[in-house]
């Protein structure tokens, strides 16, 4: 039969989805009568002491199990997932827990939460990188920090007194070539300072857990979050200090991640309420809690200046970026360097100096959400590109198919670029919106334009993937893998593979999935990594069994394993008596007289492991260079046409083309849905979404209608959505594959503020790009105008 | 609280129920019928995850309190299936790939069937106006309105009727 590899099969998984039968981590409460049920007291403050805690009303509740507060014995809490720790002394940020209360029903336990006596005393808050990177800031999480050396000489900083903002808790520096020869060498510069707005992935299942105390002491759990084994599993034996052997974590299907349930900060937490109170155990957080109480992205403020030839050749990038973390304690994890990674793999910058830092702050602290920063990071570079273009007189698609990475380059760390497919994605995307054209205009309010830009994101090499495959004696075939299936439809491509390999429909393989005492070891799902890692380990397993299955059948026929092809249930046999053999008719009968015979055993599959673990990363040298800082590189295009009301700033997308260079797609319908769906949420956060903050540093739009998500209102209509697959095949993935969910989002905002910009005439510096923001805008521009 | 007498028929049975008057329909659904494929996103009716019909219109259960819907009849995902035969939105979508985490996808169907049941001939446009209250976060909504429009189009077997 022809290969499965680049086929839209349908997804494995759908069935269950469309009739309600799938089972999410939140639909298991019924399964226990006797659940008890968390529910947390949180901070109404950004930044405060606690002055008061008493819980001896809420204790003395009849059918309150236990109430945990940041003085419960015997933890270190500096271990925990930042957004789990509870409160001791003083809250970092409004929706920090103060006290988590478990009780027979979710009723007494809200009821016991009122009933907790608290009394806070407010203190100065920092709320954004602004107010944080000023040297007197009030310091969100090192009140002992006085000076620090002036390392961060590029940054805002007293100089007088040698002090920079306590609140700068890391930092990354990289240069390569000579930055300042290369501006003076430049013949036209362009520079700008460049924000991003603090958002919630807002997957639609929120955040849950259920833990189940088993009667040998140890706990299993059902709950949404990712990375079974590498995230959840490690995350509670390591904390929690309990034996491996007692740890069992099981994925059901999940409502959503996009990075944010990468994050263990309910599940710890909910092991800890479980294994205190010896019950099994419920915390599902509601909608308020997924903003206030879970990561949100880090925003990025980037300063880049950009000197080029007047031919359009970009010679250098001088760019500082800062992540803002939130109240992350103990910061090792944010320098950065994540978020700057974007900044390499793209254009062709021969000399690049690259100083960034991470910022704390009294929010939400951050976590993973799609893209790892890089929509953050390159926002500015696509922004300054574009205005580049302007300047000179050029194309957006000129000036970047003049300084765009070749395949077989090296970008600016040193590293090799073996799969880029970049040129095409931005080609299909301009051609489809006709983005080198104006579009034709009316005298209303509404004025249209059209940009595009485009965008990379790294691939870290996160460590190992396996898998094992079953050939049943029935010639059925099942496949063990604990990738996360966070929607994306990784397990239905990962069962393609296999099927692919034995040369089966996808029909014939059953996967089972994401339980710790089944399935074998996956770190986790993330920097798009599954498709590539996990589907090495699938091809690894398959080749195994396969091998051990020619090796059995060769034994049969007096055959030389060579000589034996499998495709599905049969063997073809070259140079035997026979040519072609049903083999599970060679799985001999197990009857009383024949246990214990060695070869093809009815009721005994033939088994494969695979295990798929990339290269690790060469440390950079003292100029922040390496050949191997990160693994691959997805791209993306994006070009959309929108409309902007002159009179009410509001900007709507008539228009999107987005393509993905994705490696050879394993499933390209698969690859669409996850282009349609990152373009919609890439409009979400361009547009709309952003955490707003009350006078309390509390966001005040902690539910869905007022932080408002897109909704198919948002979209443009079908006919103007494009969605484009421009492989350029990786040579060390699956069948050429690479992963492609992350970089799609990348390239939307950017492409968005040039349409407005050639919409209406003002440049855009940050996004959300709400109505009023872009109102403002207008009004200064017209401001300006009157007065010359 | 005291509890009250609730009668209701979901997916064609009846039930009669003693529960207490502020819980909601989802709750009932979910918690006492177990029919737990209508999900819960957030509590203010603003996802569209909860989505049922009630007497064939779609209303967001989370909202709905229990003796509103006193009475009424009501048609969770798990009514739409009939004896191993997908109804046409169901095969729809699976066949045009409207389904990523298929956290919404049970609201989404069901107000999809709202929709061409109101108007068999539902234009693009109606059909956007009629799913803007169910939000996805994975798929975008273009091949959700793929899926609906072959139905609309009778590209399915049987008609999109009540069920």
């Amino acid at each position: 039969m022809e290969g499965l590899i680049g086929k839209g099969e349908l997804r494995i998984d759908a069935y269950d989805k469309v009739t309600g039968k799938g089972l999410f981590a939140s639909d298991y409460g019924n399964q226990f009568p006797n659940l008890a049920h968390m529910k947390a007291l949180r901070s109404p403050y950004a930044h405060a002491l606690i002055k008061k805690l008493d819980i001896s009303k809420a204790s003395a509740l009849d059918g309150v199990i236990y109430i945990m507060t940041g003085y419960e014995p015997g933890l270190d809490w500096d271990q925990f997932p930042k957004a789990s720790i509870i409160a001791k002394d003083e809250t970092l940020w409004a929706g920090q827990i103060v006290a988590l209360v478990c009780a027979e029903t979710l009723e007494i336990a809200e009821r016991a939460v009122e009933l907790i006596e608290v009394e806070f005393e407010k203190l100065p808050a920092v709320l954004d990188y602004y107010a944080a990177i000023d040297p007197n800031a009030a310091s969100v999480i090192d009140p002992e920090y006085e000076t620090r050396p002036l390392g961060f000489s590029d940054r805002p900083g007293d100089r007088a007194s040698n002090r920079v903002s306590p609140n700068v808790v890391g930092e990354f520096k990289m240069h390569a070539g000579d930055v300042p020869s290369a501006m003076e060498e430049a013949e036209i510069i362009v520079e700008g300072e460049f924000w991003t707005g603090k958002k919630t992935a807002s997957p639609m299942e929120c955040a849950n857990a259920i833990c189940r105390y088993d009667s040998d002491g140890g706990i299993t759990m059902w709950s949404n979050g990712a990375g079974v084994h590498g995230v959840i599993k490690q995350g509670i034996c390591r904390i929690l200090k309990i034996k491996e052997s007692m740890v069992r974590i099981i994925q059901p299907y999940m409502g959503g991640s996009f990075g944010s349930r990468l994050n263990p900060y309910v599940e710890v937490i909910t092991a800890l309420m479980c294994l205190r109170t010896k019950k099994t155990v419920s915390f599902q957080f509601n909608r308020e809690e997924v903003f206030t109480g879970a990561p949100s992205n880090w925003p990025c403020i980037t300063k880049v200046k950009l000197g080029a030839k007047k031919d359009g050749t970009i010679i250098v990038n001088d760019y500082y970026l800062a992540e803002e973390i939130g109240a992350c304690v103990n910061n090792t994890f944010f320098s950065g360097r994540l978020s700057s990674s974007g900044a390499v793999p793209v254009y062709r910058f021969p000399n690049l100096r690259m100083d960034t830092c991470a910022v704390a702050t009294n929010t939400v602290p951050a976590a993973e959400y799609r893209g790892l920063g890089c929509p953050e990071g390159e926002f500015g570079i696509e922004c300054l590109v574009n205005q580049l273009a302007d300047e000179l007189g050029m194309s957006p698609v000129e000036i970047r198919m003049k300084n765009i990475i070749d395949k077989g380059e090296r970008d600016a760390f040193g590293e090799l670029i073996t799969s880029i497919g970049l040129k095409e994605c931005l080609q299909s995307v301009a051609d489809a919106i006709k983005v080198e054209e104006m579009p034709d205009q009316d005298a209303g309010a509404w004025k249209k334009g059209r940009g595009c830009a485009v965008g990379g994101k790294q691939n870290t090499p996160l460590g190992r993937s396996e898998a094992e495959v079953w050939y049943n004696s029935d010639g059925s075939i099942q496949l063990f893998i604990s990738c996360d299936e966070n929607g994306m439809g990784a397990t239905t491509a990962l069962a393609q593979i296999a099927a692919h390999e034995f040369q089966v429909p996808i029909s014939e393989v059953k996967v089972t999935k994401g339980d710790t005492a089944i399935t074998p070891y996956d770190n986790y799902s993330a920097s798009s990594r599954t498709t590539y890692n996990t589907g090495n380990a699938v091809i690894l397993a398959c080749e195994e069994a396969i091998s051990k299955l020619k090796i059995e059948v060769a034994r049969v026929y007096g055959l030389h394993p060579s000589k034996v092809e499998i495709k599905g249930r049969k063997a073809i046999l070259v140079g035997s008596h026979v040519q072609e053999v049903d083999i599970p008719s060679l799985f001999a009968p197990t009857s009383m007289f024949t246990q214990g015979n060695w070869g093809l055993q009815k009721g005994t599959p033939v088994i494969g492991h695979g295990l798929f673990c990339p290269a690790p990363i060469h440390q950079w040298d003292e100029n922040g260079l390496s050949d191997r800082v990160w693994n691959w590189f997805q791209y993306s295009a994006a070009a959309v046409e929108v409309a902007v009301n002159e009179e009410t700033g509001q900007v709507k997308v008539l228009k999107i083309a987005s393509s993905a260079d994705t490696g050879n797609p394993i499933n390209p319908k698969l690859v669409e849905g996850q282009i349609e769906g990152g373009i919609h949420m890439a409009i979400g956060f361009s547009i709309n979404e952003e955490h707003v903050f009350d006078g309390n540093g509390k966001i005040a739009n902690a539910n869905l209608s007022d932080y408002r998500l897109p909704t198919i209102l948002d979209m443009p209509t079908n006919e103007n959505v494009h969605a484009f697959i421009n492989p350029d095949p990786l040579p060390d993935g699956p069948y050429g594959a690479k992963g492609m969910a992350e970089s799609i989002t990348i390239p939307v905002g950017p492409a968005i503020a040039h349409a407005i910009y050639k919409a209406v005439g003002v440049r855009v510096t940050g996004y959300p790009m709400t109505a009023e923001r872009i109102l403002a805008l207008i009004n200064e521009k017209k401001a300006k105008e009157a007065a010359k | 609280m005291e509890r009250m007498e609730i009668k209701l028929t979901v997916n064609g049975r009846n039930h009669t129920l003693s529960v207490r008057p502020d819980r909601t329909l989802l709750e009932i659904l979910r918690e006492e019928l177990n029919l737990i494929g209508t999900k819960k996103g957030c509590d203010d009716s603003n996802c569209g995850v909860c989505t049922v019909l009630m007497d064939g219109l779609a209303v967001k259960s989370c909202t709905i309190l229990i003796p509103q819907a006193n009475g009424h009849s009501i048609t969770t995902i798990e009514g739409l299936e009939k004896e191993e035969s997908l109804h046409p939105l169901q095969q729809s979508f699976i066949d045009h790939f409207a389904v990523q985490c298929g956290f919404c996808t049970p609201g989404m169907i069901l107000t999809a069937k709202a929709i061409l049941d109101e108007n068999p001939t539902a234009t693009e446009e109606d059909i956007r106006e009629g799913l803007h209250g169910n939000i996805c976060r994975c798929i975008g909504y273009k091949k959700v309105v793929e899926s609906i429009e072959a139905v609309r189009d009778g590209k399915y077997k049987e008609s999109c009727g009540e069920v």
